[in-house]
């Protein structure tokens, strides 16, 4: 158990490193920023307590917005997406594959499923973020554009990661 | 009453939900823009180490570059001073005395070490702060064109409002003619930025240059800003003006701050009437 929370830590730790010293500096076409620390929420186990998710999405998009000078942009949009995560799991009919004690990665799912799971979870917290961080519906055609550009980066960059992660895992 | 904990135990966790929802935004709402880029010295100091580790391997990459700019500037520079110092000889010559040889403005040097460009409100930090004799409100200058307005300080770090901030105004001028307004940016392309309140029979043509009007005292007068690309008739009484920046803020470097000496005198002086 405190194993597995160090682990969560640990995986923490990079994720935000990884996305303040290299993807934060990354200007893709101007606008498009992928934020892929996302991908701590969707790693939590799938049986874990609705309000320990809300607990850790907030801490989490606190500690980025602590970060980087947005107080309560990230917070709200990790918010929401934890909140609306087991709606996400339980919404769509990928039940049978799941293991119930496990964690919702590749590993115990398929590439197919966890590729469809980033993109909504990715989508729901890009939608928040994007439309808070603009807060007007004067140029909703670009925000829109915004938000399924940095979305299907995002998505690109969390698979890679988790691609990486369980290959890692496989050779240990 | 079997019923009533029911009902609660199935909804606490909205509940629980509403409240941490209602505290993070009223987080991001509650605190304005100069909060935020102040959030604490603590911080500051912290990303500032951060940024200032990543920006040392960052700035390894286009060290050949900014060399090369730095030295076209000092030849430029150098240049200047000799033109002045002939200039001087010849008013050495005809005045017996001169009081005042201090400029009006002074600059810092600082280097930017965090910068962004992909937000609305974009910021830049940079590596000199009040220890440096930076202030709240100084202006923002790099080799060819305006950079933004100093918002925060901490002791060896500031923190700057970016031109590329959609609540950012900075007083602009039409070179050729002296018409003058405000530029803003729209948050669309970090190239461009929109000059505002041109009046209708200002000749505009494309390629102008447009500069800072000096009436702020944040920045001097005459420093370029960009190029007129495009322009069009606004509201039917101004015109509105597209310009493109001379300063490519993905690439800044080094910059100046301006500390205008005569400022509080200027401010004293508006406030007085």
């Amino acid at each position: 158990m405190h194993n597995n929370i160090l682990k969560y830590f640990g995986i923490t730790a990079i994720l935000l490193l990884l996305q303040f010293l290299v993807l934060n500096n990354i200007n893709f076409l101007g606008y498009v920023n992928p934020y892929i620390y996302v991908l701590v929420i969707l790693l939590l186990p799938y049986r874990i307590s609705r309000w320990m998710l809300l607990v850790v999405g907030f801490a989490l998009g606190f500690t980025v917005d602590y970060f980087s000078n947005t107080l309560g942009l990230h917070t709200t949009a990790t918010l929401v997406l934890a909140y609306s995560r087991p709606v996400i799991l339980s919404r769509w009919s990928f039940r049978s594959i799941q293991d119930i004690h496990g964690v919702p990665d590749i590993s115990n799912t398929s590439i197919e499923w966890f590729i469809v799971y980033t993109i909504l979870a990715v989508l729901v917290h890009h939608f928040v973020l994007f439309f808070l961080e603009v807060f007007s519906f004067k140029h909703l055609w670009l925000t829109m554009v915004r938000i399924i550009l940095s979305t299907a980066v995002s998505t690109f960059f969390i698979v890679i990661i988790e691609l990486m992660r369980i290959r890692n895992k496989m050779v240990r | 009453m079997n019923n009533l904990y029911e009902i609660l135990k199935r909804l606490y966790i909205h509940v629980v939900f509403l409240i941490l929802l209602g505290a993070s935004l009223s987080l991001y709402f509650n605190t304005t823009y100069y909060q935020k880029s102040k959030v604490g010295a603590l911080t500051k100091s912290i990303s500032g180490f951060w940024h200032r580790q990543a920006s040392k391997v960052t700035s390894l990459f286009d060290l050949r570059r900014s060399n090369i700019l730095l030295l076209m500037e000092n030849v430029e520079l150098r240049n200047d001073i000799e033109r002045y110092k002939t200039k001087m000889q010849m008013l050495q010559d005809s005045l017996m005395k001169i009081d005042d040889t201090a400029g009006i403005f002074r600059y810092i040097p600082a280097r930017v070490i965090d910068n962004s460009i992909n937000s609305r409100h974009n910021y830049i930090m940079l590596d000199a702060g009040t220890t440096d004799g930076v202030y709240k409100g100084m202006g923002v200058i790099c080799r060819n064109g305006v950079v933004g307005i100093v918002s925060a300080t901490s002791n060896h770090f500031a923190s700057v409002i970016s031109l590329l901030n959609i609540d950012v105004k900075v007083s602009a001028m039409h070179k050729k003619s002296g018409a003058f307004g405000a530029i803003s940016w729209d948050g669309m392309d970090y190239r461009r930025v929109v000059l505002d309140e041109i009046p209708l029979h200002i000749n505009v043509a494309q390629g102008d240059t447009i500069v800072t009007s000096g009436f702020s005292t944040i920045f001097p007068k005459d420093i370029p800003i960009g190029r007129v690309v495009d322009f069009y008739i606004k509201d039917g009484s101004f015109l509105s003006i597209s310009v493109e920046l001379f300063a490519d803020f993905k690439t800044l470097d080094y910059v100046y701050l301006v500390n205008s000496r005569v400022k509080d005198e200027i401010e004293r002086l508006q406030t007085a009437k």
